[in-house]
C-alpha cells in the first residue's frame, strides 16, 4: 500500500511560507516542498545543504592541473616542436588554453554532478504530487505518518493559510 | 529586500502566478499563425542559398570565394567575428546583469539565450568552410594520432579560438537548456494534448519543482554563471588576438581585446533590441518586456557606444602618436580618408554617433525609431569587422603585394545562409520554447507589490 499524504496546497509564497514555519514549531518537517519558483524561507527551513559550488571548485582545480601539465608534456617531452626558434615550455601562452578548457570542464562536470544528485535526466518519470505545483500553486507534501499526534493542529494550520488536497 | 524605484514595474498589468504561465506559454498551445510559415520559407530560401553556396566550397574549393594570396581572410572572418559579437550577449544578459542584481533581465535572458545559441552555431560555420578540407577538422583537436603523435601548436591563437568557440558553445547551450527545465515541466503540466505532455515531459527531465531540485538548481546557475563571466570577457579577447598578435599595421595593438569585448556586447545588444522588439509586435508580451525594459537596454547602448567612440579614437591618436609610418598610412591615407573611407565612415557613424540619440526620451519610447538604431548598430558592427580585416590585409608593408579584395557571389551566398540559419534558429524558438523564463519571473513578480504588502511579509526573512 502506498503511504499516506497531506498536500497542503497554497496560493501565494507568503502564506506557504508562515504555515511551513507554523508546521516546523510543532516539531514537523514537511517530507517535500514544491514551488514554481525557489522560495529561500523554504530552502532554508528545509535544512538541506547543496555542495555543488564546492565539487565545481575541486573540479575546477583537478581540470587546471591536469591541463596544463598535459600542454607541458605535449609540447616539450612527447614531441617538442621548434616553432620560430620559441621556448618548447611556452607556459605564459598555455595560459589561455587552460583556463578555457578549465572553464569547460568545470561546466560539464557539475551538470552531470547537478543531473546525479538532484536527479534531473533525460528520460526520468516525475513523480508528480500537484499538477500546478509548477504553474500557479505552492505544494507542502506531509507525510501522514510522521504527524503522530499533532494530526489536527496541522490541518488547522494548513486550512488557515490554504487548502487540504 | 532592496528595492529600486528607478526602473519602475517589472511586468504591468496585475497578473498571477497562473496568468504568467499561460500568456507566455500561448504561443506554443497557439495555432501556428501564416505570417510563420512564411518567415518559415524566407528562412529556408536563404538556408538553401547558403547551403548552395558551402556545396560549391566545398566541389570546388576555396577559389570560388574572392579572397586571394594578400586578402587571405574576407568575409568568412568578418562575419565570423560578427557572429560571435552578437552572440555575446546572451551571455552577457544572463551573467553581468545577474551578478549586478538587475531583475529586469528576467524578461529578456532567455531570447538572448537563444540567440547566443543560434549565433555560435552560425559563426562555426566560417572557419570550419575556410579550412578548405572541412572533413578534416579532427586535426585541430589535440589527439593521440598516428603522426607522431604530432600535437597541434598550443601557442596558436588560432587553436586558442577553436578551443573558445567550441566550449562556448557548449557552456552557452547547456547554461540555455538547464534554465529551461522548470518552465518545460510547466509546459508538461499544464498542457491538454497528450503528445505535448509526452515531448515537453522528455525535455523537462523530470523536473518538479521540488525544495530539493531548486536548492541544487540554485547552486548550478550560481556556478554556472560565475565561471560563465569570464568566458563572456576571455572568447572575444581570444579572437581579438588572431589578429593582434600579428604584426599587420592596424592590428597589432593592445586596445585589442577590450576593444573586440565590448564590440560584441554592443553588437550583441543591438540584436537583442532588434529580437525584442520584433518578440513584443508579434506575440504582444509589452506587460512582460515593458517600455521601461526596452528603455534600460537603449541605455545601456548609449554608454557602450560611447565606448566604441572612444576606442575608435584611441585607435586613430596612437596611430599619429606612434609616429610609425605604417601606422600612419593605415589610419590616415586608407581608413580615414582613403580607399576605405566609406566603410570607416559607416562604422563610425553608426556605431558611435547614430546610438547617441538614445539620448532623448522621444526617441527611446518610439519603437520603429529602436528598431532601425537597432539595425543600424549591427550594419555598423559589421563594417567594423570588414575594416579591420580588409583594410590592413589588403594594403601591408610591401605595395608590391597590395591586391583589392571583393567578395564573390558565392561568398555573399554563405552569408546569406547562416542569415537564413539565425532566422529559422529564431522562428523555432519563438514557436516550440517559452519566450521568457517563466520561473524567473515568477520570482520577481513579487517585488511589483506595494511597499506596504512587502513589509508584511518581510519578519519572515
Amino acid at each position: 500500500m502506498s503511504k499516506d499524504y497531506i498536500l497542503g496546497v497554497f496560493k501565494d509564497e507568503e502564506s506557504l511560507v508562515e504555515a511551513f514555519e507554523k508546521v516546523k514549531e510543532k516539531g514537523i518537517l514537511p517530507l517535500e516542498v514544491y514551488t514554481p519558483y525557489p522560495v529561500h524561507e523554504i530552502l532554508e527551513g528545509m535544512g538541506i545543504k547543496t555542495r555543488i559550488t564546492h565539487a565545481a571548485f575541486f573540479y575546477g582545480v583537478f581540470a587546471a592541473i591536469g591541463i596544463l601539465a598535459f600542454l607541458t608534456w605535449a609540447a616539450s617531452f612527447s614531441w617538442p616542436l621548434n616553432y620560430g626558434g620559441k621556448p618548447f615550455n611556452s607556459f605564459p601562452s598555455f595560459i589561455v588554453v587552460t583556463i578555457v578548457a578549465t572553464i569547460l570542464s568545470i561546466t560539464i562536470l557539475t551538470l552531470f554532478t547537478f543531473s546525479i544528485r538532484a536527479k534531473i535526466f533525460p528520460g526520468k518519470v516525475p513523480e508528480i504530487f500537484h499538477e500546478r505545483a509548477t504553474d500557479d500553486r505552492f505544494v507542502m507534501v506531509i507525510d501522514k505518518d510522521s504527524l503522530g499526534d499533532n494530526a489536527e493542529s496541522i490541518n488547522s494550520i494548513i486550512t488557515e493559510f490554504g487548502e487540504i488536497e | 529586500m532592496y528595492n529600486s524605484e528607478v526602473r519602475g514595474r517589472l511586468i504591468t498589468g496585475d497578473k498571477s502566478l497562473g496568468q504568467i504561465s499561460r500568456e507566455i506559454i500561448a504561443p506554443i498551445h497557439a495555432k501556428t499563425p501564416v505570417w510563420w510559415y512564411i518567415a518559415v520559407l524566407v528562412g529556408l530560401t536563404m538556408f538553401g542559398i547558403g547551403g548552395y553556396s558551402i556545396f560549391l566550397t566545398l566541389t570546388k574549393g576555396i577559389g570560388m570565394w574572392g579572397v586571394n594570396n594578400t586578402v587571405a581572410w574576407g568575409w568568412a572572418i568578418i562575419n565570423f567575428v560578427w557572429w560571435i559579437g552578437i552572440g555575446h550577449a546572451g551571455t552577457a544578459f544572463s551573467i553581468f546583469l545577474l551578478i549586478l542584481r538587475q531583475k529586469w533581465r528576467t524578461a529578456i535572458n532567455r531570447a538572448a539565450e537563444a540567440m547566443t545559441v543560434v549565433a555560435v552555431f552560425c559563426a562555426g560555420l566560417f572557419p570550419l568552410m575556410h579550412m578548405g578540407r572541412p572533413w578534416l577538422f579532427f586535426y585541430i583537436f589535440p589527439y593521440p594520432n598516428t603522426r607522431g603523435p604530432l600535437w597541434v601548436n598550443f601557442n596558436s591563437p588560432l587553436f586558442w579560438d577553436f578551443v573558445a568557440i567550441s566550449a562556448y558553445l557548449l557552456i552557452s547551450a547547456s547554461f540555455w537548456y538547464f534554465g529551461m527545465l522548470p518552465d518545460f515541466a510547466t509546459i508538461r503540466d499544464t498542457a491538454k494534448s497528450k503528445i505535448k505532455k509526452a515531448v515537453y515531459g522528455v525535455f523537462a527531465f523530470g523536473w518538479t519543482g521540488s525544495s530539493r531540485e531548486w536548492l541544487r538548481f540554485e547552486g548550478l546557475s550560481f556556478v554556472l554563471g560565475g565561471i560563465a563571466a569570464v568566458l563572456v570577457v576571455s572568447v572575444h579577447s581570444i579572437v581579438s588576438t588572431d589578429f593582434a598578435v600579428s604584426v599587420l599595421p592596424g592590428w597589432h595593438t593592445t586596445i585589442f581585446p577590450p576593444y573586440f569585448v565590448v564590440g560584441a556586447i554592443f553588437s550583441g545588444f543591438a540584436m537583442v533590441l532588434t529580437l525584442v522588439v520584433i518578440m513584443r509586435a508579434l506575440y504582444k508580451m509589452n506587460d512582460f518586456i515593458t517600455d521601461s525594459h526596452i528603455d534600460a537596454v537603449c541605455r545601456v547602448l548609449i554608454f557602450i557606444s560611447l565606448i566604441m567612440g572612444t576606442a575608435y579614437l584611441t585607435e586613430i591618436f596612437m596611430a599619429w602618436y606612434s609616429g610609425s609610418e605604417y601606422e600612419i598610412y593605415m589610419f590616415f591615407h586608407n581608413r580615414l580618408f582613403g580607399e576605405y573611407a566609406p566603410q570607416f565612415w559607416t562604422m563610425f557613424i553608426s556605431n558611435a554617433i547614430v546610438p547617441q540619440l538614445f539620448w532623448f526620451k522621444a526617441v527611446r519610447k518610439r519603437m520603429w525609431i529602436v528598431f532601425v538604431i537597432s539595425i543600424i548598430i549591427n550594419i555598423g558592427m559589421w563594417f567594423e569587422r570588414f575594416n579591420i580585416v580588409v583594410t590592413s590585409l589588403s594594403h601591408d608593408y610591401l605595395p608590391a603585394t597590395w591586391a583589392p579584395y571583393s567578395p564573390s557571389l558565392v561568398e555573399i551566398g554563405f552569408f546569406v545562409g547562416t542569415l537564413g540559419m539565425f532566422i529559422l534558429g529564431v522562428l523555432l524558438f519563438f514557436r516550440y520554447i517559452p519566450m521568457i523564463a517563466i520561473a524567473e519571473l515568477k520570482s520577481v513578480a513579487k517585488f511589483d507589490k506595494s511597499r506596504k504588502e512587502q513589509l508584511k511579509d518581510t519578519k519572515h526573512e
